[in-house]
């Protein structure tokens, strides 16, 4: 993780000093490592579930024929980090005038009722074949697999000064006919590689 | 100031008045416009900003949903185009600001709770305006938008409406000075110079002044001219009270003169009567004595009779002409008056009465120290007249008493005879001191009827008063005073 990773780099720094000095860096670095992944860890995943419910309000899918009668449905893919933290979130909550429900899938070829798919980090050896998979259905993908958006993920989960944000792919969403509001892409991080600051209006 | 004002004289009363009404008028008309000026800009300033609150909110939605604070200050940071706006934040949550903007070294944002169940709130202080607007997305309420603005408008606005409302108020003051001379000339002066007439009239009494007349027609050419009339009136009828006065005066000169005149040759007439009747009287008187002495033994009881009746007469006609002309003297002579022991004068008179009648027994009781200040002359004719009433009138009295005293009354000395004599009826007392009235018969008591006149018109001649009291058969006091006349 970035966050964890800068505060590594800053006890890097101090590993050349004299040997006393080392040892007391290394103290301090060990508690601060230690508290702030574990908080990070916490936090992250936790704000992750928020995003990957609120994506849902700024993206528009293709007409679904069996329209608002069926509940919006946000998957897990591999390895669920969330746990009930999802599902307590998207509780009596409506997307689009629909209620949200979550769902576990086992394989890709199982997402056929999944507006949302969120890959593990189980899935890093399938990521190619999953998204090949999903792309053939207007689905939004999401994970926080590094190389996801190369893969032809739409959605990826990034770290900036201990704080969430996102990189968007508009290439693979506008292939499977998903249309993401403007707002969206405003506060995303990078929009097809670039800094999101170019691509505003 | 109320004091100040009263003292005033009425024309700078009226420019004063003026320039007061006016101005309050002026004032309270743009105090009042202006407030509902400000009022109108305040709220134009406030839509305006909610409104851009409201924009500012909506472009702000994905940024507090994925914790973009960046984006949303860079959205925030829009409002700097506008030049009021100081300071705007986004608030997620009470206490901390999620995104913030500020102008140029302007302090952070200092906000206010919003209002429960409202979506827009503002805030106002001066030229400052704090405007608050929720942000709603979705049905769910994700955050509070406020932007602080301060109105520069504002300022100069007031500023543009005091220079206005100066310049303007000068002008109205100077026209207001101006109506105030044109109301001076055309009211106050003329009412000052009514007043100043009516000031110099009623002090040197001169009702041959006249206000000068004014040239418009109106109520003060009405009252001018009615003073001028009361004026003219006044002066009509006190020439006339003067005429009146005048021939008045010079009639009762007239008369006065022709009265004196008349005395004068009345006294005149009568002293020379009386004068004359002297002569034959002494003649008569001396052959009636030498027939007495040498014809008396030749005459017969018959003769000797009528020749006593005779010498009766004649003393009584001498009487009756000493009085007259006592009484005529008594008026014509002149005063010369002095210090006199009226006790003495009195003790020698009543002397000389007891020894014209030897016989008679008499108390005589005369107070001593009985000064007065008056002609000597006529205050022993006085005196003479006085007691020898009193002897004459007690003739029948036993024992007779007469008392001479004074007393003081006042500051006056009130001197008095009183005698148990014949007295008098009170009711006839005014008859007493009048010429020729006698109130007793010829045959009880002898007398001229002069006497107590002559008494009077020298009292008066002195300047004093006599009266008398009286009873019949008890005796009568008489008194008097010779008021101020001493020194």
């Amino acid at each position: 993780m970035n966050g964890d990773g800068s505060i590594q780099a800053f006890c890097r720094s101090r590993v050349t000093r004299p040997r006393l000095r080392r040892w007391v860096a290394l103290l301090i670095c060990l508690a601060v490592f230690g508290s702030a992944q574990a908080q990070a860890v916490y936090t992250s995943y936790d704000v992750e579930a928020a995003y990957l419910y609120n994506f849902g309000k700024f993206v528009y899918w293709p007409d679904d024929p069996s329209g608002a009668s069926t509940p919006f449905t946000i998957c897990i893919l591999g390895d669920d980090p969330f746990g009930e933290d999802l599902n307590t979130l998207v509780a009596n909550e409506t997307i689009q005038g629909r209620p949200i429900t979550t769902k576990h899938l086992s394989s890709a070829s199982s997402s056929d009722t999944c507006q949302i798919v969120f890959l593990g980090l189980s899935e890093q050896a399938r990521l190619a074949k999953d998204l090949t998979e999903l792309s053939k259905r207007p689905i939004l993908t999401v994970s926080n697999l590094p190389g996801f958006l190369e893969y032809g993920g739409v959605i990826q989960f990034l770290q900036q000064n201990n704080r969430v944000r996102f990189a968007v792919n508009l290439t693979p969403a506008e292939q499977s006919g998903l249309v993401l509001s403007s707002e969206l892409l405003k506060v995303a991080m990078y929009v097809d590689g670039k800094p999101s600051t170019e691509v505003k209006p | 100031m109320k004091a100040a004002f009263r003292r005033r004289s009425i024309a700078a009363r009226l420019t004063l008045m003026n320039v007061l009404v006016s101005s309050a008028a002026l004032l309270l008309a743009f105090v009042s416009f202006f407030a509902y000026n400000l009022i109108s800009f305040r709220q134009a300033a406030v839509n305006s900003l909610s409104g851009e609150a409201q924009i500012v909110g909506a472009n702000s939605v994905s940024a507090i949903i994925f914790n973009d604070e960046p984006t949303a200050e860079t959205t925030l940071s829009a409002l700097s185009s506008s030049n009021d706006v100081q300071a705007a934040a986004i608030y997620t949550q009470p206490g901390t600001a999620f995104a913030q903007y500020l102008r140029d070294g302007n302090e952070l944002l200092q906000v206010q709770p919003m209002p429960a169940n409202q979506m827009q709130a503002h805030w106002v202080n001066g030229a400052d305006i704090l405007v608050g607007s929720r942000i709603v997305f979705q049905g769910k309420h994700v955050g509070v938008v406020y932007i602080h603005a301060y109105l520069h408008g504002l300022r100069a606005q007031a500023l543009r409406y005091a220079i206005i409302a100066g310049v303007i108020l000068l002008f109205c003051l100077g026209v207001a000075l101006l109506v105030g001379n044109v109301f001076r000339e055309l009211l106050a002066e003329p009412i000052v110079s009514l007043a100043d007439t009516a000031r110099l009239v009623s002090r040197y009494r001169d009702y041959s002044l006249r206000f000068a007349p004014t040239q418009s027609y109106n109520e003060l050419r009405l009252l001018t001219e009615a003073f001028n009339e009361m004026l003219a009136e006044i002066q009509q009828r006190d020439a006339a009270l003067e005429q009146a006065r005048d021939k008045l005066e010079l009639r009762v000169e007239e008369r006065t003169a022709q009265l004196q005149a008349a005395n004068r040759e009345l006294e005149a007439f009568s002293y020379t009567v009386a004068h004359d009747l002297r002569g034959p009287l002494d003649i008569i008187r001396g052959v009636e004595y030498l027939l007495h002495q040498s014809e008396e033994r030749a005459l017969s009881e018959r003769g000797k009779e009528m020749l006593g009746r005779l010498n009766t007469s004649v003393t009584e006609m001498s009487n009756l002409i000493d009085d007259l002309l006592n009484l005529s003297r008594a008026t014509t002579t002149g005063l010369h008056s002095t210090r006199l022991d009226l006790s003495l004068i009195s003790s020698s008179i009543l002397d000389g009465l007891a020894k014209t009648n030897p016989d008679r027994e008499a108390e005589i009781i005369v107070q001593k120290g009985c000064y007065i200040y008056a002609d000597k002359g006529l205050m022993q004719v006085v005196m003479q007249n006085l007691l020898r009433n009193a002897w004459k009138f007690t003739g029948r009295a036993h024992p007779a008493r007469i008392e001479v005293c004074c007393t003081k009354k006042g500051s006056e000395t009130v001197y008095y005879v009183r005698d148990n004599g014949a007295g008098f009826d009170q009711a006839l007392a005014d008859r007493l001191f009048k010429p020729f009235q006698r109130l007793h018969a010829e045959s009880d008591f002898s007398g001229t009827g002069i006497g107590l006149a002559t008494v009077q018109r020298i009292i008066a001649r002195h300047g004093g008063a006599i009266w008398a009291d009286g009873e019949v058969g008890k005796g009568a006091t008489f008194y008097f005073t010779l008021g101020s006349s001493r020194p």
